[in-house]
């Protein structure tokens, strides 16, 4: 499960995640993905436009990311390419009314800045 | 990967592939995360049937494993309660909800000493 990150600006990183997040997949990136999300200056977009699969171990990590985040100030929201997979696992857990959700880059750093 | 194989040797479209395979990762997850000590040294069975009718077909997956028994009387039965805000998410039950969101039926029996759960899922035959 590949991860990677940029600095969009000073103050919203974007964290990239692409591949299955199952369970293996998401134990392994669980970790440096809430390190990534706290260690920004403020706002986080985290790009699943990649993730062909989205376990609940997957959206754990996503919310513990959130959390960490918000815990140190500032927002993370997620970016999503409206894949029918990923935005249906989003809705079925209520993952989406939780952290929120765009399916557009420039809406997404907005709001990770909100 | 088995699933893959299996579904595609029996014509299971790929899009109710998808669906069994986001229930079988959860239902291993709970296997190692819930099953004590026995399940994570025993074999887990799996196995594929896939029935056809008039027009509608349906993929029965059975996971056989010899973990802890499954209380289900702890569950509701309807939609499983959701946080109200990040602050309070303690995401617990999230591959249940998963599971019934991505199956058309689950059915859970305890037989023999072994834990029978079976994932079904129905899709229109197109001609």
């Amino acid at each position: 499960m590949p991860i990677r990150y940029e600095d969009l600006s000073n103050e919203v990183r974007r964290i990239s995640l692409s591949g299955r997040l199952d369970t293996v997949g998401s134990e392994e990136i669980a970790e440096e993905l809430a390190s990534l999300a706290t260690s920004a200056k403020r706002g986080v977009v985290v790009d699943l436009s990649q993730v062909t699969f989205l376990s609940s171990m997957g959206i754990r990590a996503l919310i513990a990311a959130a959390k960490a985040r918000q815990a140190n100030g500032g927002r993370m929201v997620l970016l999503v390419d409206g894949s029918d997979v990923v935005v249906r696992t989003l809705e079925a857990t209520g993952v989406d009314e939780l952290i929120p959700v765009y399916d557009d880059e420039g809406e997404a750093e907005s709001a990770a800045l909100a | 990967m088995w699933l893959e194989s299996a579904a595609l040797g029996e014509g299971v479209p790929g899009d109710q592939i998808l669906r069994l395979d986001h229930c079988l990762d959860e239902a291993l997850a709970n296997v190692i995360s819930h099953g004590g000590p026995v399940a994570l040294t025993s074999l887990v069975l799996l196995r594929l049937v896939v029935r056809r009718g008039r027009g509608i077909s349906t993929a029965d997956l059975l996971i056989v494993d010899e973990g802890l028994e499954f209380d289900a009387s702890v569950l509701p039965s309807g939609p499983l309660p959701r946080p109200t805000s990040l602050a309070e998410a303690n995401p617990g039950g999230l591959g249940l909800a998963m599971m019934r969101a991505f199956s058309d039926d689950l059915s859970y029996r305890r037989v023999d000493g072994r834990n029978h759960l079976t994932i079904s899922v129905t899709w229109t035959e197109t001609t």
